[in-house]
């Protein structure tokens, strides 16, 4: 029913692949991707030239990198993987935040200065307090990754389930104005059946003679061979008229397709000709027809 | 480590590597980072333009990839597209966040001598596609398009604006240059 050429050059399956979407429009690109091969063809295509740029400048990164960045790493996903319910134990590891290069990580362990006898006391307390909120300060780190990660799974889930509905909601809307076409009075239907080279093949066209709109809905076709496209014609006073060509999903029977406008015709058939259609029948290749 | 480019990979070693991943396996992360690191720090790097930002980065791509593991779907595309995404996500992020953009735009794109180093040899890959080869395959407006795009963060208008171009040739260029670079490994 639309038209996946001029979709694919909206710029709307860069945008895609260079992340710029918004979830809603990212859910439109895949419903597209989803409906058409031709779009979804399209779509790799760009994220694989993409990628093969990302990777033409790959650079290792400068020496000492590897441990520095694996440790920072691990240090970080360990502090948030500790048990929530801890007991005062993260104190072997610290909440390690960000810390520059030029100071890969603070002192070790805190060790107990020469400290003046008189003061022992205080520098007891000063130590458990230490110890303690060095413990909380884990705790509540590792509570806030945790809610975080959450955050991003349920942000993720809100946005898979918007493009469920948008899919849905659009499959809908296509369904809704196929039946109103069924439905109407002033379609007229159209059989189309086999030629003697293609008994089994059937087609309806469904015409309106006040609108002139013409709908097309297959029920089989022969599969055609690379390169060829099925193209209707209305005949009008025995002149044929191109009524447009066929999209693969049409072609397959799982669609409806709206094909050009038809004024006046009296028989409607359908040819094979060159991908993009002809200017008139190749009438050797004709393989449904119907009177009205 | 194989020795096929990391957009080619075959998904059943990927699939590995993923499973293991989301089920915490902490060497699974070293692993990745010796597929991965040079391939992502070299975007990153193209972006931000500082080694020791860069580092930054990749280190806080490393840790939100680690998190977000769970919610990366197979269906959707390959890992390497989705976690270079992030990385580059991060990089721009980064970048808007210094305003480093407004002094930068007219400034074009640096081609020093960092950026254009070579991954270390120890990661050799014999269908890896490399900058000469691209060097060849694109016209040099081509590639300008997708250096204002991929590494500059702008969208397709803003590039229109800074070259002074339709923004319908902006569209048609970069989609001819991605699928020129696709066929290099197809």
């Amino acid at each position: 029913m639309e038209d996946f050429q001029t979709y694919i050059e909206s710029g709307r399956l860069e945008q895609y692949a260079l992340g710029e979407l918004a979830p809603a429009e990212q859910a439109e690109v895949e419903a597209w991707a989803a409906r058409s091969p031709e779009v979804r063809q399209e779509l790799d295509d760009l994220l694989t030239g993409l990628g093969v740029y990302a990777e033409a400048h790959a650079v290792a990164p400068p020496a000492g990198a590897r441990e520095r960045i694996l440790g920072r790493v691990l240090a970080e996903i360990s502090a948030a993987e500790a048990p929530v319910a801890a007991t005062p134990a993260p104190f072997a590891a610290p909440p390690i935040m960000r810390v520059s290069a030029s100071n890969p990580r603070p002192a070790e362990t805190y060790a107990p200065a020469p400290v003046a006898q008189r003061s022992g006391g205080w520098a007891i307390a000063a130590s458990v307090a230490l110890l303690l909120s060095l413990a909380a300060n884990a705790l509540l780190y590792s509570r806030w990754q945790n809610a975080n990660t959450e955050l991003v799974a349920a942000q993720n889930n809100q946005a898979r389930f918007a493009q469920t509905s948008q899919v849905a909601e659009r499959r809908l809307q296509n369904t809704q104005s196929q039946l109103q076409i069924f439905r109407s009075t002033q379609f007229k239907t159209v059989a189309l059946a086999g030629t003697p080279a293609h008994p089994q093949a059937s087609a309806r066209v469904l015409f309106n003679r006040v609108n002139h709109r013409v709908y097309l809905d297959v029920q089989e076709l022969p599969p055609l061979p690379a390169g060829k496209q099925y193209q209707l014609w209305a005949l009008d006073k025995g002149k044929p008229i191109d009524a447009g060509v066929l999209a693969a999903t049409t072609a397959a029977g799982d669609d409806l397709q709206q094909m050009k406008d038809i004024a006046s015709a009296q028989t409607f058939a359908m040819t094979v000709e060159p991908t993009g259609g002809s200017a008139g029948p190749t009438l050797t290749t004709m393989t449904v027809i119907g009177n009205i | 480590m194989s020795d096929l480019s990391l957009i080619s990979t075959p998904t059943a070693a990927e699939a590995v590597l993923v499973g293991r991943l989301r089920d915490r396996d902490q060497s699974a992360m070293t692993e990745f980072y010796d597929r991965y690191s040079a391939a992502l720090y070299g975007v990153i790097n193209r972006i931000v333009k500082d080694e020791e930002e860069a580092e930054d980065v990749l280190q806080e791509a490393l840790v939100k990839i680690w998190h977000s593991m769970a919610s990366y779907d197979t269906t959707r595309g390959r890992l390497f597209t989705w976690v270079v995404n992030i990385s580059r996500n991060l990089a721009i992020d980064k970048i808007r966040s210094r305003q480093h953009r407004v002094g930068s735009r007219t400034q074009g794109l640096d081609d020093s001598l960092a950026a254009q180093r070579q991954a270390a040899p120890d990661t050799f890959r014999p269908e890896h596609v490399g900058l000469q080869e691209i060097t060849r395959k694109l016209v040099p407006e081509q590639r300008q398009i997708i250096d204002l795009l991929y590494f500059g963060g702008f969208t397709q208008s803003e590039a229109a604006e800074e070259l002074n171009l339709p923004l319908g040739t902006v569209k048609t260029r970069a989609r001819t240059a991605l699928k020129v670079l696709a066929k290099l490994i197809r």
